[in-house]
Parts: structure tokens; sequence; C-alpha cells
């Protein structure tokens, strides 16, 4: 839902490092957390729900032609700091098969970090009571507008001036892409854009999350009932760090 | 999606210079390159810069459509952007410049080095549980798609598409994904059982910065090159 599709180039360099910095620094937070765990079982979990991302994104549902991205069925699944580290991956990999530029992988894995994380903590505030597809359904909806509220900023931020490259051959000119002059209505009508068609969108991704995560609920509990979350007894043989 | 498991054809059975030159110099390449195109303001050195990489593709006799392809995704979305500034012909050419060159590059990039090589590279510097993880994703994406891709085939056959009607394809798929993720998710620990008993000590291949070679030297200079070029004519 909010992957940025920018190429390279595009973004003014302070936005995209500064996104790399965040990233580095929530990411050293999340590898800090990480310390000490089962790593038997974390690893191969971390590969394949990152695996399953990268998949999911590549199914359309059609007639909508809405890919999925199961942030937060990861961010369920995995916990906030893993589910961190998952995005980082798939952005990794993402740019590393041409889809998506280098230097917003930082911003792409805040955006999908950021519905990982908020994901998980909306599912596990949600009451135990309720029915865990509406759990799981209700966290992805949360955590994918308050996701898509994080990207109408990023846009907000990064406006451009597009005069800035039509300037004459002889007078200094700026990198139209480091002047952020103010583009109000231009970011409105994409604010108006990913709030309206992306409400289908979170309804589309909260119902298959929640469909997938109930599914995990009936046939592997486990997955779900935090036995991964825990660190490793002395018994339990695992978090080798082999 | 980019077909991988073609990508990955490419780099593991070329025998080009650039399929002989060392990751990191292939990614200082990448790096130069982009930096090139974060610096440039001119449509014409950008220009230039793309038909080195052709001329440098070519004669490595990589596959130019594929490589192409690939950048024309960037392009697509760079269009759309550019569109949007509505500055013209040069604002259009240069964002679309700027898109294209460096999309190019990772494309170059991929098609000459397998996947586990520039992981292994990575490895020297990402902690050990961001290299496995980098490498068991890789490994269990494959895993993923071939199931998904029975699994696709099951559901067509029994009916379970229905093009028009979004909450049964929406149901379907869901339960789909989450038999997938449950077989994944056991292959997976089952890959890392037997990696572990094998003595698998935190890296799926050998942590190492590659050699110096003399098929280093083409990608360098092309990226260096190009990053001068576009930083001299501005």
């Amino acid at each position: 839902m909010t992957h940025m599709h920018i190429p390279d180039g595009i973004l003014p360099v302070w936005l995209w490092l500064s996104g790399f910095l965040l990233m580095a620094a929530l990411l050293a937070a999340s590898l800090v957390r990480l310390r000490g765990v089962d790593r038997m079982k974390k690893i191969p979990l971390l590969g394949a729900m990152a695996a399953a991302m990268l998949v999911s994104m590549s199914l359309e549902i059609l007639p909508l032609a809405y890919h999925l991205n199961l942030s937060v069925a990861t961010g369920i699944l995995l916990g906030p700091a893993l589910g961190f580290v998952a995005a980082f991956i798939v952005n990794l990999m993402l740019a590393l098969m041409g889809h998506g530029g280098i230097t917003v992988i930082g911003l792409n894995t805040l955006l999908l970090g950021a519905e990982a994380v908020m994901g998980h903590f909306f599912f596990y505030l949600l009451p135990k009571r309720m029915p865990v597809f509406w759990r799981a359904a209700s966290a992805t909806v949360a955590a994918l507008l308050l996701a898509s509220l994080l990207l109408i900023g990023v846009v907000a931020v990064s406006s451009v001036n597009a005069e800035a490259f039509s300037h004459e051959h002889g007078h200094e000119r700026g990198n139209a892409l480091d002047h952020g002059t103010e583009a109000p209505e231009t970011v409105k009508t994409f604010a108006v854009i990913v709030l309206t068609l992306g409400s289908l969108g979170w309804i589309i991704e909260g119902t298959i999350t929640g469909a997938v995560i109930r599914f995990i609920s009936q046939v592997k509990p486990d997955l779900l009932s935090h036995v991964l979350h825990v660190k490793p007894g002395p018994e339990a043989g695992g978090g080798n760090g082999r | 999606m980019i077909d991988v498991s073609r990508v990955d054809y490419w780099a593991a059975n070329g025998a080009s210079p650039l399929h002989r030159a060392s990751a990191w110099s292939k990614l200082l390449f990448v790096a130069f390159i982009v930096a090139s195109a974060v610096l440039a303001r001119q449509p014409l050195p950008l220009a230039a810069g793309i038909a080195l990489l052709l001329a440098l593709a070519a004669a490595n006799r990589l596959p130019l459509t594929a490589v192409g392809m690939l950048s024309l995704y960037a392009a697509v979305f760079a269009g759309l952007y550019a569109a949007s500034l509505r500055g013209g012909i040069a604002v259009t050419a240069v964002v679309l410049l700027k898109a294209v060159m460096p999309a190019f590059a990772v494309g170059m990039l991929i098609v000459t080095t397998p996947y586990p090589r520039i992981f292994a590279f990575l490895s020297s510097f990402l902690p050990e549980i961001l290299a496995a993880g980098l490498f068991m994703t890789y490994r269990t994406f494959f895993i993923l798609l071939d199931m998904m891709h029975h699994f696709g085939t099951a559901i067509r056959l029994r009916g379970g598409f229905s093009p028009g009607s979004i909450i049964k394809n929406a149901g379907n798929i869901s339960k789909g994904i989450g038999a997938l993720l449950v077989r994944a998710v056991e292959r997976s620990t089952r890959l890392y059982a037997v990696m572990s008993a094998r003595g698998y000590s935190g890296s799926m291949a050998e942590p190492t910065m590659g050699g110096v070679n003399p098929f280093d030297v083409p990608p360098i200079a092309a990226g260096l090159f190009v990053l001068m070029l576009v930083a001299l004519w501005r």
C-alpha cells in the first residue's frame, strides 16, 4: 500500500538521507531488542514472512489491479522489531530487483515498517474477546490509514520546484529536486487520491490479512501465541548464534 | 515484478568481462551512477551517461531488452511524476533520464552478479541477523513462488477465480496465502535446522569483500566517468 515507486534522483537529497538515517537508527534499535532471541525460530520465520511479502506484491486482486503487501500480517506474526527488519529486507530486495530506487530504501522501509509495527500494536491492543479476523482486519485498516498519512507527509515535504530546471543558461541553477517550495494544491490532490482510492485498498488488505491471520490461528496457532517471541531458555536449545 | 529466476540464470551463466568483475566493483559502479543521477541538472550529460551504459552493456552482450524494460519500469513512474510537475520538455527529460540511468545500472548489476555474491559482500558489514535474513528471504522467495504457481494453477482448475467477484477471489486468495505461509515457515525452519546441523555460522555464503582483478576496471571507470561528466557539465 505505502510503498513509493519513486526512482533514484527524484527526491531531495536531505529527505532520502534523513530517511536512511532514521531507518538506520530504528534498525539498530530493533537489532538491540532482538539480541539473544532464538535464531533457530526467528530467522526462518523472518525469511518466510519477508519472502511472502515479496511474493504477495506480485499478486493482483482482479479486477482492481490492487497488490497486497502483507506488512501488517508480518508485524502481527513477527513482532515489531523483527517486523521492521523484514520491512528493510523487503525494500533492499525490491531495490536489487530494480523495483524502486536505491535512494528511497530508507523512506520505504520507514513506511512499510510503520505498517508492521503499528499493525502489531493495534492487533495486540484490541480486546482479546474480538474475533481474530476482526482484530487483524481492524488493525490493518488503522495501520494503513496512519501509514498513508505518513506517505502524504513525505510527499508534502518533498515538494519540488519545476522552474529551477528551466532557468536560462549561465544563471545559477538550483537542483529542482533540492528546492522545497510548497505545492499545497498538488499535495491536497494527492492526499485526496490516496485517502479515497487508498481506503478501498485498506479494506482489501484488511480483509485478506484478517482471513490469513484467522487461518493461521486455526491451523498453526503457535505462530500467534507469542511462543516465538520469547527468549530461549537453557532447555530450548535454540539461539545457538552460529 | 521482474522474472527473478531468469535474472538469476543470466547472472550465474554469463561469462562476459562484466560477469567476471567483483561484486564490490559493480556495486561501486551503481553507487557512482546513483550519485550522478542525484547531482544531474541537465539532460545532455544524463543522455551521454545512458549511451555509455548502453555501449558497456552491448559490449558485454547483456540482455538489453530485459535491462531496458527494467529501466522503462522506472521511467513509467518518473513520467507520472514529471507530468505532475508541469515543467515542460526540459524538466520531463531530466526527470525521466534521472530515473532511467540508475535503473539501467541496477539492471546491469543484477544480470551479471548472482544475488548470493551481492549478499556475501553485504554480509561483510551487515549484522548477522540481517545477512542471514537476506539469504533466507532469497531462498524462501523461490520456494514460495513455486508453491504460489502450483496454487494458482490448482485454484483456476477448480474454478476458484471469478473475474468480477472480488469477495470470492479475496477469500480464496486469503486461504491460499495462509496455507503458503504455514508451509513456507515449516520449510524454512527445516532448511535452517539442516544448515545449522551442517555448521551454519551466521551467513549462507562466505562474507567476503572479493578480490581485485583487471575486470573491475571497466565498471569503476564507467561509473566514475559518468559522475565526473555530470559534475562538470552543470
